[in-house]
């Protein structure tokens, strides 16, 4: 009797583990179903390659090249801001904190990443957006820059953690070392502990990447969202905004809807690449 | 000399990213709080949004209660495929081909971008399974969205158990299911709970899957599981970039912050309490 109850257990677990892994083909098969109607009227390179985005025009009319290439600029730009920074605080948490200040900063760190980003976004309109407005008086604070601000502070918790773990690590391995040859800390810093996590600090870089490209909402609401070819001081769109603005308007079944499916397929497509990219990074850094 | 300026300017670049990094924080605080307060007062939590455009006047309890209830469908949804998938990988599963193979998937999971989470929700639980807008649609595409976050969280506190008590418990012929409720989950609990709040939070706090999947501008609070919602972070998004009303969106920010901030404290303490059980 016993015995049936383990066994029974056993398959429910095995059922449901079976389940969750195949949510993420469900997701995958299910937009590219969608996504499919639309690739047999425009061939996909055509709808990467292209260079408009009108959903009231003709097929041919519906292409994302621009907005790709807003998504990658978007992201880039918050990275290059935040990663100088990340690095910093990475360095200061393992190497130059003790336990209460250690934990403090980790406590601000986590709660950044607790924040939603609707929010990081209204701030985001209310603050960068008006500052570039008031201060430059540019026509339309929206822009790639403003994003790039957002999205720097949103990927932050995410480069710091990972930096930071393997930074610790490599600080214990060294420190009795280098203070038994009376070496400066800052001078084992720069020349020991930054190298060594040269490679933590790429996977940090590639994560940030892929947060920054499928954030919606904090993006959304600053870069003004133009379909037209990204500049640093104009309006751009990106893949999820241009969804999250769109899917509403658009009617179930029509070309603009599928279209909208391709656009989320080709982004989803970009972040499993980066994901994988990802893994193999961590599993190499592990050995 | 060149060290010394060199040593100098390391110097300088740690302090100014952390002092750029605590000031932002404590701005975005300040910002939230100094600006929403004013707002708050019985009227704005407890009535439901009026006027015309919708939300100009009046408060935003619908919009309370649906966050919170979609929290609770996404934790209930999400903790029941995660846990057990981490029960999975740490206990049952034998081949580390498919514990890596597993892996690989969960880190793909959480890189899928939110927005494409609701379009699949919107795809298959809204228009093909027939739930329209709604809490149920909704919650679920919440709880894939957190999934991984709980999966990975709940694994590692499993794979931290002492592998002493566990390999005791089997020789003294106790059985396995046994173990695990009796030994294992016990152990786990605080760590486990603390994990789901947290998802909760991010949960409550994410706004692109339920855009297309549940929200609503305007629904009173839900009566069923089919009925449209409203949620606070999609009720900010609205009032702002509508430009409904700047004065209620501060207010409904502040309160979205202050929810998620109890949230985390209730995680926080239940971490603490871990800590001082062990």
């Amino acid at each position: 009797m016993l015995n049936i109850g383990e066994k029974l257990f056993k398959w429910i677990i095995k059922l449901l583990t079976f389940l969750s892994i195949l949510l993420l083909a469900f997701i995958v098969i299910f937009i590219f179903n969608e996504s499919f109607v639309f690739f047999k009227e425009v061939p996909i390179w055509k709808f990467i390659m292209g260079r408009s985005w009108n959903p009231l025009g003709p097929a041919e009319n519906l292409s994302i090249f621009p907005i790709i290439l807003g998504t990658i600029y978007v992201s880039i730009v918050g990275i290059c801001i935040s990663l100088p920074l990340g690095v910093g605080i990475a360095v200061i948490l393992s190497t130059y904190t003790k336990d209460r200040v250690k934990s403090f900063i980790r406590g601000v760190i986590d709660v950044l990443a607790g924040i939603p980003s609707v929010v990081y976004g209204f701030i985001g309109l209310l603050v960068v957006v008006k500052f570039f407005e008031v201060r430059f008086s540019f026509a339309a604070g929206e822009s790639v820059l403003a994003g790039g601000i957002v999205l720097s502070v949103m990927v932050l918790p995410f480069i710091v953690s990972t930096c930071a773990e393997s930074m610790d690590k490599i600080y214990e391995e060294y420190s009795q070392a280098s203070q038994a040859l009376g070496v400066s800390k800052s001078y084992m810093i720069r020349n020991i502990i930054l190298p060594a996590s040269k490679r933590s600090i790429i996977a940090s870089l590639v994560l940030a990447l892929g947060r920054g490209m499928g954030e919606t909402m904090a993006t959304m609401m600053v870069i003004g969202n133009a379909p037209i070819m990204p500049k640093l001081f104009g309006k751009t769109q990106t893949i999820p905004s241009l969804i999250a603005l769109e899917m509403g308007m658009a009617e179930v079944g029509s070309l603009h809807y599928h279209g909208l499916f391709a656009a989320g397929f080709v982004l989803m497509i970009m972040l499993l690449l980066v994901n994988v990219l990802i893994y193999f990074i961590k599993a190499k850094m592990d050995i | 000399m060149l060290e010394r300026i060199k040593d100098y300017l390391f110097k300088a670049w740690l302090i100014m990213s952390a002092l750029i990094v605590v000031l932002v924080v404590v701005f975005l605080f300040g910002y939230i709080c100094i600006n929403g307060i004013g707002s708050i007062d019985k009227e704005f939590l407890l009535s439901e949004p009026k006027g015309i455009p919708i939300g100009i006047e009046g408060g935003i309890f619908p919009a309370i209660i649906g966050s919170l209830l979609l929290m609770l469908i996404a934790c209930v949804f999400s903790s029941i495929l995660a846990i057990s998938t981490a029960i999975y990988v740490v206990f049952y599963c034998k081949s580390e081909r498919i514990k890596s193979f597993i892996h690989l998937i969960i880190q793909c999971m959480s890189g899928v971008p939110s927005i494409v989470l609701g379009l699949f929700g919107y795809a298959l639980l809204v228009l093909y399974l027939g739930f329209g807008r709604s809490l149920l649609s909704g919650g679920i595409t919440l709880g894939i969205f957190i999934f991984p976050f709980i999966q990975i969280r709940v694994e590692k506190t499993l794979k931290e158990v002492d592998k002493s008590i566990i390999t005791s418990s089997y020789a003294l012929g106790v059985s396995e299911v046994y173990t695990l409720f009796k030994i294992i989950l016990p152990i786990c609990r605080a760590d486990i709970i603390s994990a789901i709040t947290l998802a909760g939070g991010f949960a409550m706090g994410a706004a692109s899957p339920i855009i297309l999947t549940a929200a609503v501008m305007f629904a009173p609070v839900p009566e069923s599981l089919f009925s449209p919602v409203m949620a606070l972070p999609f009720h900010l998004y609205i009032l702002t970039g509508e430009g409904i009303s700047l004065e209620k969106a501060y207010g409904t920010a502040l309160v979205l912050m202050l929810l998620l901030l109890v949230i985390n404290i209730i995680s926080i303490i239940l971490n603490i309490k871990r800590k001082e059980s062990r």
